[in-house]
């Protein structure tokens, strides 16, 4: 209980550190923010560990403060799930990040943007508190704004600016809708709010607020029509970057916090849940078109993010437990292969100076590693058994038809076979095929890009046991639990507060 | 554990998984002399692709047969793929069939899906249901779309004779020649025996399917001037006679589809192998440039003789008898049909395949005549003993297929299929001895009246040819090209029309322009989305 503030401390503090190291190049940067992210990465393990043996939820009060006055800090089974999934992407991309951006000035600015984003993200999913989970997710966004724009080339500026327009007024609406909830609950700690809503009953002003979380948590998780934003944004930013952006920072910011409200405070409706089908149904068309109709690499994973974000969001608009299964672990899944391919992206990049996927070829031959981890990631995602993609879509498409949604299975089916087009098309011109005379003497990216993106691929390929009850116990069926249960969450947080 | 709900060995499985593992060996022999280059690699896939094979035949559980079949489709891939660095076009060919094979195990999933959300169970076998709801003929039409997909049946089939003419000629004679043909078939007669009772519809669905692809695979096949590729229309053609076999229902006609299956795989992979040979051998599998091989490699066309009179159907051998099953089946199920509609359907399938297996032998004329005959431009050596080996050994099987059957292979066949009585009679034994009776004699006479042979050059209505002129045997087909109705078809085919995935992928771009028309990355334009679909929420949750 007690490493639970270390999520937040310890990124903000290094950030500060970071900073103070000015524009000092050497090895000093690159050792303490892996040292950092790897602990991190620890802690979240144990936090795992300890929310498995102990009675949960495990909950730390900010300055010793009680609730609801005082902040509190909650770790259940689902932010336990994330944090995971946070910290451990985050870890490995730092360790990308070494060899990645020595191209890039400035590189200890880069490291602190980078655990000030880490931090934000890890408070949003660790705050109790719906004001608090605003701040983190601002300070999760600013950071994630600035990075966007690192490498400070004009259509980086502007890539940066739409996302931080869009990105703002989403903000903007969830500032308000938490407003008019606090008008409304005169409470802002989320047990305290769910039970004032639940004493209550639904009244206008809560579905108005509702409303305007849907818009705003919608442009964060790029949930179609509010996925503009996304495609200009992930591009543009260095490719460990966009790997963070599309494989942690959209679910922490946006699909995390859109469940944990809907579900856990607020409680879900019939209707909400199947307008959330019915986004979930067209991101992942749209999306999945998009992503085919692109020749630039990199914009193409950004719209497939948009499609496979899709699926997270279709399962949860199904509601049944099986389908939130499925919408976490392929919540799980994605993060990893996308991270894994915004890597891809960003080794082919650094190893032949484009994206552009009509100029490359044959890069199979001359880097293999990145071939090979980039086919396992492209399987994984195109949802290809055995690998991990393949099972959470399993469970999503199989949790529709047994609650008799047969068009948006047919939907999902359909999406996948978009997602294995433009993957194929991927893997073609990039890597098959033979190789133009300018990439003759492309050679294989350094050794740490190499580490991260060969563990990620290992994760990808064995992930898919998580399925098995064996191991998703652990993992993703407690999770699973928090979400499925709703509204007893807040008897839960209340029952160990007032114990204490 | 378990084993009973994890392993399966009936009579089907164990049949199919014999022949698995017949093709491994078989194919794997050829390999040895075959290949010479990226072996690590090649061996790596070609050995998991038969364990994942024996996967999907022995797996008694439908998510575990999806696992392995899913799988099949990235190996096709990586092995399609061995030699891409040499040629764009064969990482397009991977390419565009792992898109039809990989898209089309998502349909057979939730074909799976839905069916075991019927049934309750995911288990193989043991649950029959009957196709009387909207769900279950939806889950027999994707679980068929899948089988269709992997065994290369219309309009599924875009992929085989691309793959076909540019991936290399093991893994065209292992992939899509053999293996693929006995899971996708495996499955269909699976699902035939064992998920479903099939209704008229569904027949119907697999009567036009069938008798289409025979008949349009060996119109194409007949107009192609590359060896490889003509092939590879055959065996999208011959998957036609399975397919009407199996939507027959019956024993018998299961019987023929299973028969003609086995028996496809074993002319078909002989036939590419022997076009490897002759590739290997003089450098090309362009009917054009090819002539007079047989003087130099004898065995070779022995063995592509025997294949492609088997293939063409004619007796004795084994193509014969399993073609014949199959019009039986046909006639048979006609007679106990029930509505003009299906009667109808069966009669013009049962009309499509005989055309089209007198079209195979025409089409197989052209490559032996266009290979071996004529007059040798350069001087070939036949291939080595190992690459010789797996194409003798084919060949004959399709003659103890064939003269044997009943006591052989249809022993094995009757167990699975169940029992059947066949209406025509065919005793394949007393008309080889007939048949070689009458050749004999034909000889005996021919001897007797002594007659002289003429030799005179070749000539053509009547006017000799120019010792500069020459007539290859592809220009006879041309003609076909220039027939007044097909010469449109045809037309249309070149322009690929008919390409089920080259029109999806226009469909797909029109919509893809009008998407990308909306993302012009004007930030107004994305704020005023943004808003539209604010006043969607709006009015969706305050109504």
């Amino acid at each position: 209980m007690k490493l639970i503030p270390l999520f937040i401390i310890l990124p903000l503090g290094a950030a500060f550190l970071l900073s103070l190291s000015g524009k000092r190049k050497g090895a000093f940067c690159d050792i303490f923010s892996n040292a950092i992210t790897l602990l991190l990465f620890i802690i979240s393990l144990i936090t795992l560990y300890n929310t498995n043996t102990q009675i949960l939820p495990l909950i730390y009060k900010v300055g010793g403060w009680a609730p609801p006055i005082g902040i509190p800090l909650v770790v259940d089974s689902l932010t336990a799930f994330m944090l995971l999934i946070v910290n451990f992407i985050s870890f490995m991309i730092n360790l990308y990040s070494v060899n990645y951006m020595e191209k890039f000035t400035a590189k200890s600015k880069f490291y602190t943007l980078f655990l000030l984003m880490v931090g934000g993200m890890n408070g949003v999913v660790i705050s109790g508190d719906i004001f608090n989970l605003f701040v983190f997710f601002e300070l999760a966004s600013i950071a994630s704004y600035a990075l966007v724009a690192f490498g400070s080339r004009a259509e980086e500026m502007e890539a940066s600016f739409k996302y931080m327009a869009m990105s703002a007024m989403g903000s903007l609406f969830i500032l308000l809708g938490i407003v008019f909830l606090y008008s409304n609950a005169s409470t802002l700690n989320m047990a305290h709010l769910s039970e004032v809503i639940s004493n209550q009953g639904i009244n206008k002003t809560v579905i108005f607020s509702s409303i305007l979380f849907i818009l705003g948590f919608g442009i964060k998780s790029a949930i179609v029509p509010f996925h503009a934003w996304l495609a200009d944004a992930h591009p543009a930013a260095p490719a460990p970057i966009s790997a963070m952006l599309s494989g942690i920072l959209i679910k922490s910011l946006g699909i995390y916090s859109l469940c944990r409200i809907f579900y856990n405070v607020l409680g879900v409706t019939t209707s909400f849940l199947s307008l959330l089908m019915f986004l979930g149904a067209v991101s992942i068309i749209v999306g999945g078109l998009l992503a085919l109709g692109q020749s630039d690499l990199k914009r193409m994973l950004a719209y497939s993010s948009i499609s496979q974000v899709g699926y997270i969001i279709l399962g949860l608009g199904i509601g049944t437990p099986m389908a939130i299964l499925g919408a976490l672990f392929h919540l799980f899944n994605h993060s990893i292969f996308k991270s894994l391919l915004f890597l891809n992206s960003g080794a082919v990049e650094y190893a032949t100076g484009t994206r552009d996927l009509e100029k490359l070829g044959g890069l199979r031959e001359k880097m293999p590693i990145t071939a090979n981890t980039s086919l396992i990631a492209s399987m994984g995602i195109s949802g290809i058994p055995p690998f991990n993609g393949f099972f959470s879509k399993l469970l999503i498409i199989f949790a529709c038809i047994k609650s008799g949604y047969i068009g948006y299975g047919i939907w999902a089916i359909i999406g996948s076979v978009l997602t294995i087009s433009y993957f194929m098309k991927f893997q073609k011109s990039a890597f098959f095929g033979p190789a133009p005379k300018e990439l003759e003497s492309t050679r294989e990216v350094p050794f740490l890009m190499q580490t991260s993106m060969v563990i990620l691929s290992i994760v990808c390929i064995f992930s898919g046991v998580i399925i098995l009850p064996k191991f998703g116990n652990y993992f993703t069926e407690p999770a699973k639990n928090v979400l499925a249960q709703g509204k007893d969450y807040k008897d839960m947080i209340l029952k160990v507060t007032n114990e204490k | 554990m378990d084993f009973k709900n994890i392993l399966l060995f009936d009579s089907l499985s164990k049949l199919v998984g014999t022949f698995i593992i017949f093709f491994t060996a078989v194919i794997f022999i050829y390999s040895l002399g075959f290949i010479k280059s990226k072996k690590l690699e090649y061996y790596f896939w070609f050995f998991l692709t038969s364990i994942v094979s024996l996967g999907v035949v022995f797996s008694a559980n439908l998510i575990y047969i999806v696992i392995f079949w899913g799988f099949l489709g990235m190996s096709l891939f990586k092995l399609v793929n061995l030699y891409s660095y040499t040629d764009k076009d064969i990482a397009r060919a991977a390419k565009k069939s792992f898109i039809i094979v990989g898209g089309s195990d998502g349909f057979l999933l939730f074909g799976f899906l839905i069916y075991s959300y019927i049934t309750a169970s995911t288990l193989v076998a043991g649950n029959i249901i009957l196709i009387n709801t909207p769900l279950s003929l939806l889950s027999f039409i994707f679980i068929a779309i899948g089988c269709f997909a992997k065994a290369g049946c219309m309009p599924f089939h875009i992929w085989v004779p691309e793959v076909a003419e540019k991936a290399s000629i093991p893994v065209v004679a292992y992939l899509p020649a053999s293996l693929d043909k006995l899971l996708g078939i495996y499955l269909l007669a699976r699902i035939v025996k064992d998920f479903f009772v099939l209704n008229d519809i569904a027949k119907i669905i697999l009567l036009v399917a069938g008798g289409l692809t025979v008949i349009c695979a060996v119109m194409m096949a007949l107009i192609q001037h590359n060896a490889k590729k003509l092939l590879g229309y055959h065996a999208v053609s011959q998957v036609g006679y399975m397919v009407l076999g199996i939507s027959c229902g019956s024993p018998l006609g299961l019987a023929a589809g299973l028969f003609h299956m086995v028996n496809n795989a074993i002319y078909k992979s002989c036939l590419f192998l022997n076009i490897g040979n002759v590739e290997k051998s003089s450098g090309t599998v362009e009917l054009e440039k090819l002539g007079g091989l047989g003087k130099f490699m004898p065995i070779t066309f022995l063995t592509t003789l025997i294949a492609s009179l088997s293939i063409s159907g004619i007796p004795p051998l084994n193509g014969f008898i399993s073609k014949w099953m199959v019009y039986q089946g046909l006639i048979d199920f006609m007679n106990s049909a029930g509505s003009l509609t299906l009667k109808f359907t069966i009669a013009l399938s049962l009309v499509f395949a005989l055309i089209g297996s007198g079209l195979t032998l025409a089409s197989f004329l052209k490559l032996n005549a266009g290979i071996f005959l004529g007059n040798p431009e350069k001087e070939v050596k036949e291939a080595g003993k190992l690459l010789l080996f797996t194409p003798v050994i084919l060949s004959l099987l399709c003659l103890i297929f064939g003269i044997f059957a009943y006591s052989t292979i249809l022993k094995f066949i009757q167990k699975s299929a169940g029992s059947f009585v066949e209406i025509g009679l065919w005793q394949p034994q007393l008309a080889t001895y007939l048949i070689i009776a009458g050749l004999v004699l034909g000889l005996i006479i021919f001897s007797i009246m002594k007659k002289k042979v003429r030799t005179s050059a070749s000539f053509i209505g009547g006017e000799e040819l120019l010792p500069t002129e020459e007539v290859k045997i592809g220009d006879f087909y041309n003609a076909i090209k220039e027939m007044p109705l097909l010469k449109n078809i045809y037309k249309f085919a070149e322009e690929k029309i008919f390409d089920i995935y080259e029109l999806l992928k226009k469909f797909a771009f029109i919509i893809i322009r009008f998407l990308r028309y909306l993302h012009n990355g004007i930030l107004s334009t994305y704020l005023v989305w943004c808003l539209i679909g604010a006043i969607g929420l709006f009015f969706y949750l305050f109504k």
